[in-house]
């Protein structure tokens, strides 16, 4: 009875550290493990909570009522209904902050191993590159998704604590039930997911490139402002379609009576081909790479 | 060394596929359509005789009229500006919804807004996201919006109204059929009106007409000597059932500014912004001038001209600002008279000195 706790703590850490012993489901819930317990992770987490929660706060603060036009797109409405802090709260994270977020995870994943020395163990087994190439990037896909529920989930929680919810206004002026309301907070929050799964290949990727995780993270978010800033000049609009963040802001189209989901499917088509462009020059990199460290 | 290789070959071979396929999905579109071959004058009866009255559909719109882009920043007046220019030189999506008759909606998508207009039975909701407004109006019982044609239209048998069409703009146009073409995955025909006057400046005018029930789903217009058209109003999508009838039942959402207007009478329905009593038309056909005389809404003309965009897109001509883009140019001399025609600059001046 006395060593019942002992017993299964010790499996855990035992996965934990050594990932090959369960194949590779065991290596992702290792990898996942390693990557939700890291202070980083969730002081990069805490920091997107906290733009959905100061944007409450400063609205409700603040004595004038914010004005149609003016600000982020849908701040008029958060007085009216709560639920709207977290659409407000995705708008203002998706330029930069969950970029750079998911820029930090994604970069880190082969280079952050490398720079520690412990790439070389994880890659004892003969199949193990690929293997650990997918691992790597699932944990980032996964970080994305948390990433995105934190946002809307500090942003409901927020709107519920300092505003007024009820059903919910969409963009065609009809109004929706709560349920459906929470339903299509889950949708955008699967649109912004996506959004960013071309974002994380090409972070996989730089990460393969280097053994400096500073570098990878950098080059990714820099890349990330560089499309956005592309997307921008009409001059280029022939490539605009091309660009991995050009369609980050159109979850919009969720929010229209009846759904539209045509975006939903141009954006999960386009990131699916980042993610295999840049998952075979990954894959060409690491498997041809020499692991020195 | 050749294993090397082979490790990368997955890095050349995925993005060679999807450019493959990228390339392949137009082709594909393209690829000939086999219909039964018509006259201009079948396809026109087609048209006219289309009943079609209940459908969903998506409606992509564009334009490339030559204007210089403008990024949508910048102070408020200076917006407003640029958001009348992006109708004449962005793209939209606008989502259509018909019942019947009587019951309509359409919604033009913005990037984070969305302007809707539904009708249902007599009543009628302008509501526009961006500012949380809604308007209402209630039709008079025996008007419906398109009346004139629908009166027209009532009189004559589908074949009679393409030969009444047919012989209106003969002497000008020549009306011809181009190869079949696919809009919306639906097979059409399409018919091309070239103006035979070289003085406008419009090229040709192609309408794709759905070979199944003689619905307009493609509308083009082509600018002299272009190949691509500077104004293009196309079906992306289209299905013929009757959409949800709880997408014409608009209660305007809670906290939305809502206001009661009521139409002007049924004869200055269309024409109240401007008396047409002052407006000439000079010459006819394809490069007539429309011509305002000095006076008509003063006061909205030294707005306009006083945002420094105007500047930005007019050029200075003798005796007034020009505005010219690849299909229509409009001349705004400096006492204040507005010209206005799918005609070159030159030919609104000489209409100017005319006058």
């Amino acid at each position: 009875m006395s060593d019942k706790p002992a017993a299964t703590v010790a499996p855990q850490t035992a996965q934990a550290r050594t990932p090959r012993s369960g194949g590779a489901w065991a290596l992702l819930v290792s990898e996942l493990t390693v990557l939700f317990r890291r202070r980083r992770t969730w002081a990069l987490l805490l920091a997107l909570a906290a733009v959905p929660v100061l944007i409450a706060v400063a609205v409700r603060l603040s004595s004038q009522e914010p004005t149609p036009g003016r600000g982020p797109p849908f701040l008029d409405q958060v007085t009216q209904n709560g639920l709207f802090v977290a659409v407000t709260g995705l708008i203002v994270s998706i330029p930069l902050f969950l970029p750079l977020t998911v820029g930090v995870v994604a970069g880190d994943t082969i280079a952050g191993e490398a720079g520690l020395g412990t790439l070389r163990y994880l890659l004892v087994a003969p199949a193990g590159r690929v293997r650990l190439l997918v691992v790597k990037y699932v944990g980032a896909a996964v970080f994305c998704l948390a990433a995105t529920l934190t946002v809307v989930t500090a942003g409901v929680l927020a709107g519920l604590a300092l505003f007024p919810v009820g059903p919910l206004t969409l963009l065609s002026g009809d109004t929706i039930s709560l349920g459906e309301s929470f339903l299509r907070a889950l949708l955008i929050a699967g649109y912004v997911t996506v959004s960013l799964l071309g974002l994380s290949a090409i972070g996989l990727f730089f990460s393969t490139l280097t053994v400096v995780p500073v570098g990878a993270m950098a080059a990714t978010i820099v890349l990330s402002v560089v499309a956005q800033v592309l997307d921008s000049l009409p001059q280029l609009d022939w490539l605009h379609p091309w660009l991995f963040s050009h369609y980050w802001l159109d979850f919009a189209d969720l929010l229209r009576q009846p759904v539209d989901l045509s975006s939903f499917g141009a954006n999960a088509l386009l990131q699916g081909g980042y993610l295999l462009v840049f998952g075979a020059l990954a894959y060409g990199r690491f498997v041809t790479k020499d692991i020195l460290s | 060394m050749s294993r090397t290789w082979l490790k990368w070959m997955p890095a050349v071979a995925v993005p060679a596929v999807i450019v493959a396929g990228v390339l392949a999905v137009p082709l594909q579109a393209g690829a000939a359509v086999d219909l039964p071959d018509k006259s201009p004058q079948d396809v026109l009866e087609l048209a006219a005789g289309s009943t079609v009255d209940t459908f969903s559909g998506t409606i992509e719109q564009s334009s490339e009229l030559g204007l210089p882009e403008i990024p949508s920043t910048g102070d408020a007046a200076t917006a407003e500006f640029a958001d009348a220019l992006d109708l004449l030189t962005g793209s939209r999506t606008v989502r259509v919804y018909q019942n019947g008759a009587d019951q309509s909606r359409v919604q033009v998508q913005d990037t984070m807004s969305e302007r809707n207009l539904i009708r249902n039975g007599s009543d009628v909701w302008l509501y526009d996201s961006a500012d949380n407004t809604a308007v209402h109006t209630t039709l008079p019982a025996d008007a419906a919006p398109t009346d004139g044609a629908e009166k027209d239209g009532a009189s004559y048998t589908p074949s009679e109204l393409a030969q009444t069409f047919l012989d209106e703009v003969t002497p000008s146009t020549d009306v011809s059929l181009a190869e079949n073409t696919q809009v919306a995955g639906r097979t059409a025909y399409e018919l091309v009106l070239t103006p035979d006057s070289s003085d406008t400046l419009v090229g040709s005018v192609s309408i794709a007409v759905d070979s199944e029930t003689g619905l307009p789903l493609r509308v083009q217009v082509a600018a002299q000597d272009a190949t691509d058209p500077a104004i293009s109003v196309a079906f992306t999508a289209l299905t013929l059932e009757a959409p949800p009838g709880d997408l014409f039942a608009f209660t305007p959402p809670a906290g939305a500014t809502v206001s009661e207007e009521t139409l002007p009478t049924k004869d200055g329905v269309g024409h109240s912004e401007a008396d047409p009593s002052g407006v000439t038309v000079i010459g006819t056909g394809w490069d007539a001038v429309v011509a305002l005389p000095a006076g008509e809404d003063a006061a909205a003309l030294a707005e306009l001209t006083a945002s420094p965009l105007y500047t930005q897109v007019t050029d200075a001509v003798d005796g007034g600002r020009a505005l010219s883009t690849t299909l229509v140019s409009v001349l705004i001399t400096d006492d204040g008279r507005v010209f206005a025609g799918s005609v070159p600059v030159e030919r609104l001046l000489a209409a100017a000195t005319q006058e």
